[in-house]
């Protein structure tokens, strides 16, 4: 394309208020960064313009605002941190045939095709992250999350999980979005004590349940991260940065961690620092917000246009270079394909890549939303006792520090 | 939180009955996603497709020759594809057996949901009929139960209420329901090893 064409509206829809803002404010600063980077690139010869939408929490928002963009003249929508925002925007960008551009770990069992999906389902997030807790700590875990789609979802498929090696959930517990009381949960885990503590709170409630936890292991040696760590498929550098020493030891897992070791990460990184000046840890919502606008201004530049659905083909039919390592879309799911790292909160306050996951099945994971391929039917499905790996092998855990 | 097992559908077969369609090609899409294999098939299902794991069927166009079963006996879960939602049109797709429904025009999703809750219904179905079918065959038994009772009065039991303890306790010795045991007793072909409850 030679000649610049007008700037195109894109709707960035994230809650810079409520119980989740850190993480919509992340998003919003990686998606403008991306916006930013795209508009600097001569090469491109495209424009893109923020639009930015604040539904502050509010789920009804969303779709009320997706509306307002969309009448407004966007037909890309970057947004939503919670599943429950999202399915209020799904139907909304269907009617109008416009693309949503979903960049947060959700619970699978959707594939829009007015969607695309560059935050990892469950394949990508909680198989690989039991995969390795299970033989290593056990598979009697406690189940905490926020009372919604997410925390239900995955605290069901970790049951069928652990169920299949012969272990059990000792407990499933659900606070509301924004709710911080959780002494309740913390007095019942140390009652059952559960060998892990998978936690799928979101933002503050999170931040709430984890210094808690951290308080009762300085009381009670059990309860510390090395012998009973609490693990996320959500929690992201953001939240360090919010909690500091009380998350030091818990383990999560990430499409995309500030500590990779890759050139294209050094890079990203050393533009990002150039931008924001902050000295910051780069946060997966960040740089998968980033990677949803690069690859959207790539596509949009390459169709001479925003029509969804030009763009949608060329998203879904080549590669692209992103923080989130070369990003292919499957035109199946149109899920994007990740790598799942492992990573465990440092004293620093930022997260470390698990040594001794590093170098297997580095490669990216197809998505598999409805758990329905091969791999994930293997882990789902029941083991004899005597073919489950003994816990014991937890002794072997080595960390990066 | 409910010990809900989630059904394995890889695997499945899945058969279509509906002529050639955006909306089929969607459904196909979702089924693929979900490692189900589908055939389109029109204008009718022969034997060979009562094998199958499941049925789609179009409820627009649809008649009762189409398939190789009795109207509402199908042999797998139903799940009617609804354009017109005409209560005609639902009146025959329900009569059908069909158990869960997909609005066309068909998009990205529905399928998975439809799938679990006909399977379940389906499932529901058969279990209720395999109960009534046995609670049958015991009605169908009750004069017997009043014959052995005479019988066992006849034998030396005080009263109705003394033989029957007997009859059930013969069933229980026996491992046989009550009726069978009431049969065996008519028929006065008990083993003898059988004798002595």
């Amino acid at each position: 394309m030679s000649s610049r064409v007008s700037a195109i509206p894109v709707t960035l829809l994230f809650s810079a208020a409520g119980p989740y803002a850190d993480l919509g404010r992340e998003a919003v600063a990686g998606a403008l960064a991306g916006i930013a980077e795209i508009n600097g690139r001569a090469d491109l010869g495209v424009r893109l313009r923020p639009v930015l939408a604040n539904p502050k929490g509010h789920d009804r928002r969303y779709a009320e605002l997706a509306e307002r963009a969309i009448r407004d003249g966007s037909r890309h929508v970057v947004g939503a941190i919670t599943s429950s925002a999202r399915k209020e925007i799904v139907p909304v960008v269907e009617r109008h045939d416009a693309l949503l551009w979903y960049a947060f770990p959700y619970e699978g069992y959707e594939a829009s095709e007015h969607a695309l999906y560059f935050g990892a389902c469950p394949n990508q997030h909680l198989l690989p992250l039991f995969d390795y807790l299970l033989p290593r700590y056990g598979a009697k875990p406690f189940v905490v999350g926020s009372n919604y789609i997410w925390g239900w979802e995955i605290a069901r498929i970790a049951r069928e999980l652990v169920e299949a090696k012969g272990g059990a959930l000792l407990g499933d517990r659900y606070l509301p979005l924004g709710h911080t009381a959780c002494g309740h949960l913390i007095a019942e885990i140390r009652q059952e004590r559960p060998d892990f503590i998978l936690s799928n709170l979101v933002g503050e409630s999170l931040h709430a349940f984890l210094r808690a936890y951290h308080a009762l292991g300085l009381e009670d040696d059990a309860f510390r991260p090395e012998n009973r760590p609490v693990v996320s498929c959500n929690a992201t550098d953001c939240d360090l940065t919010v909690l500091g020493r009380a998350a030091d030891g818990h383990i999560t897992t990430s499409t995309y961690l500030d500590a990779l070791d890759t050139a294209g990460n050094q890079a990203f990184k050393g533009r990002m620092a150039e931008r924001l000046g902050d000295g910051k840890a780069i946060s997966s919502c960040f740089a998968a917000a980033y990677s949803a606008v690069l690859v959207l201004g790539t596509a949009i530049a390459e169709a001479g246009g925003d029509d969804p659905a030009l763009v949608r083909e060329i998203v879904t039919s080549r590669r692209f270079e992103t923080p989130l390592g070369d990003l292919s879309v499957d035109p199946r799911t149109h899920h994007a394909g990740l790598t799942p790292h492992l990573a465990r909160a440092g004293a620093d306050g930022r997260f470390h890549l698990l040594e001794d996951t590093a170098g297997r099945g580095t490669g990216p994971v197809a998505a598999d939303p409805y758990l329905a391929g091969a791999a994930a039917r293997a882990a789902l499905t029941p083991r004899s006792a005597a073919q489950a790996q003994p816990a014991s092998l937890a002794r072997g855990l080595r960390v990066v520090k | 939180m409910s010990g809900f097992k989630r059904l394995e559908l890889a695997g499945w077969q899945a058969v279509i009955l509906h002529r050639p369609h955006p909306s089929v090609d969607a459904l196909m899409r979702q089924l693929a996603m979900l490692h189900i294999d589908a055939r389109l098939v029109w204008p009718q299902l022969d034997e060979a497709d009562a094998g199958a794991d499941v049925v789609f069927f179009d409820a627009d166009s649809g008649h009762d020759g189409q398939f190789p079963w009795t109207a509402g006996l199908a042999p797998m879960p139903m799940i009617a594809l609804v354009g017109t939602e005409a209560p005609g049109r639902i009146e025959w797709a329900l009569s059908q057996g069909s158990t869960a429904h997909l609005l066309k025009p068909i998009g990205s999703s529905g399928a998975y949901s439809a799938l679990l809750v006909a399977a379940h219904s389906h499932g529901v179905v058969r279990r209720k009929s395999d109960d009534i079918r046995h609670l049958e065959d015991r009605l169908q038994q009750r004069p017997a139960v009043v014959g052995a009772v005479l019988r066992l009065m006849q034998g030396g039991e005080r009263d109705e209420a003394a033989a029957m303890k007997t009859l059930r306790s013969i069933a229980m010795t026996w491992r046989m329901t009550i009726e069978e045991a009431a049969e065996t007793i008519c028929r006065d072909d008990a083993p003898a090893s059988r004798r002595g409850a």
